[in-house]
């Protein structure tokens, strides 16, 4: 997945953290390999009923 | 016998331990033995970050005085070990790797895990080098500089437990603490030639140490065979309320069944595992298989996405465990740590939650493949050590990035939690490590399957080189 400058200040913005211009380059060529990894998530096919496995006891 | 003749008389830890509690070794010796070892070797291994020798002479002499005195110091009287530098030390600042840290107060307490290693009579000699916040797999840390293999100092020791490893390997410690959240553990003994042990997930409480992806941070340790990994972890176990994700289970001793030899059904993780493996992993990994009686080779077919699963969750998570510092001090991360975290911290939320979802379906994929074997098998890694700043290596038939994907075969595994004990094979110019994974909460099989590969002489350590 590619990801462009402007959607990646986008996204900054949104999670109110400024990117300095020299780190950009880098953020979006490690933003793109995780996207990547997460569309091979998006197509597994979970049952509605499978739930996340995050630690939590009350 | 010489201090040097000490340091080098690897005899076990079962056995230094009975040494010292029978006053035919002194404490303080050997510990002043592993120091001058250290101050003569770690300049050009670079495995410590901070020597502790006034602290290692004060509780060894309090040994050696137990024992004067006729009281029992413990199981591991006198033996000396390191921990990786994001284990608490009372009094001292939790590092991590980073400079970041630098800032925080130090440690009120040591750890639990040292806690429970001091009373049972071991000495703490010092922390131990480590990729900057657990993140990365070859121990090239921007501020504390790179820890270098004892078997070959152009090369890498792995990561992130580098300096535990490289330790272990060069005979500077006996032993050492380390973390493994995607293969930390597994890694630098794989690269170094020594045993690593991940025990199942919430096994030993992480109380006290600086945390890096709570959902799947495991504290284990490295040693330089199975009956010192199995006496150690026997020490370390037990329930703590300080981590929420701790189990509260009885202790489970394995110590005294590795005799016992390996006898249950193994078999030979294929698909990933064998594409992603050179040569030498997987004839290392079949070496094994054989001497194991594995019944033949299975997939795992969810590995892939379980890798990517947990490379989602780690960016994530460190992503948001640093964030304030990412706001703030973006330019006193290591660059690679810091372009990672930035990425993690500005994933969509449905990456996040799909991982964690998937982190569920995937376990019980694994749980079905135990309802027919006791012991899975494979390699560690995709390679032997890689040399310091090699950038690439080839994994079926094409160049990736070094420093994120060394970590393939040991991701899919401990995100699923799993009991693994790293054993190492020498079947090439470095020796290369080999998972045995066994089912939830049965360290004891793969421990056992370890003890019984020694016995056969198809696994060993390799040995500390003289000075």
């Amino acid at each position: 997945m590619q990801v462009t400058e402007e959607q990646l200040r986008g996204l900054a913005r949104l999670a109110d953290i400024e990117i300095a211009p020299g780190h950009v380059p880098g953020v979006i060529r490690n933003l793109e390999v995780l996207l990547d990894q997460a569309a091979l998530l998006a197509d597994a096919g979970l049952a509605a009923e499978v739930e996340p496995a995050a630690v939590f006891r009350p | 016998m010489t201090l040097a003749e000490t340091a080098y008389c690897w005899t076990g830890i079962a056995e230094t331990a009975r040494w010292i509690r029978e006053g035919r070794r002194s404490a303080l010796a050997l510990v002043e033995a592993r120091l001058a070892v250290i101050e003569e070797r770690d300049r050009g291994l670079n495995c410590f970050t901070r020597i502790m020798a006034d602290r290692a002479r004060r509780e060894a002499a309090a040994i050696d005085a137990a024992v004067a005195a006729g009281r029992d110091p413990g199981p591991l009287a006198g033996v000396p070990f390191g921990v990786k530098d994001n284990y608490d030390v009372a009094g001292r600042v939790t590092l991590a790797g980073s400079i970041i840290n630098r800032a925080l107060a130090p440690a009120g307490a040591d750890a639990v895990l040292i806690q429970r290693l001091t009373r049972a009579g071991a000495v703490l000699v010092g922390t131990q080098n480590m990729d900057e916040l657990a993140y990365g797999f070859t121990t090239e840390n921007a501020h504390y500089g790179a820890t270098r293999n004892p078997l070959d100092t152009r090369r890498s020791a792995g990561g992130s437990s580098g300096g535990s490893g490289g330790a272990v390997a060069a005979g500077l410690c006996d032993f050492a603490l380390g973390t493994d959240t995607n293969g930390s553990i597994r890694i630098p003994a794989s690269f170094c030639g020594v045993f690593g042990l991940k025990p199942t997930f919430g096994r030993l409480p992480r109380s006290g140490t600086f945390p890096f992806v709570h959902d799947l941070d495991h504290l284990g340790l490295l040693a330089r065979d199975s009956a010192d990994l199995a006496l150690v972890y026997d020490v370390v176990q037990g329930h703590d309320a300080g981590d929420p994700a701790c189990a509260d289970r009885p202790r489970e001793p394995v110590s005294a069944t590795l005799d016992e030899w390996f006898a249950g059904r193994a078999a030979l993780l294929g698909g990933w595992f064998d594409d992603r493996a050179d040569a030498q992993g997987r004839d290392a990994a079949s070496l094994i298989a054989r001497e194991l009686g594995a019944t033949g080779t299975i997939a795992l077919p969810g590995a892939e996405r379980a890798r990517a699963a947990a490379f989602v969750l780690t960016a994530a998570a460190g992503g948001n465990l640093h964030f304030a510092a990412l706001r703030t001090r973006a330019g006193d991360f290591d660059p690679a740590t810091r372009d990672r975290l930035l990425a993690g911290a500005l994933l969509p939320a449905n990456a996040v939650l799909l991982a964690q979802r998937y982190r569920r379906a995937f376990y019980e994929e694994v749980m079905e493949l135990f309802q027919h074997h006791d012991l899975l098998i494979a390699p560690a890694t995709p390679c032997s050590a890689t040399l310091l700043g090699q950038q690439t290596i080839q994994v079926a038939g094409r160049a990736l990035p070094a420093r994120p994907n060394l970590g393939l075969m040991t991701q899919p595994l401990s995100f699923a939690g799993l009991p693994i004990v790293a054993v190492p094979v020498r079947n090439g110019a470095m020796p290369i490590g080999v998972q045995l994974i066994a089912p939830p909460w049965r360290e004891d099989i793969a421990l056992r399957a370890a003890a019984h590969l020694e016995r056969s002489g198809v696994v060993r350590a390799v040995e500390p080189a003289p000075c």
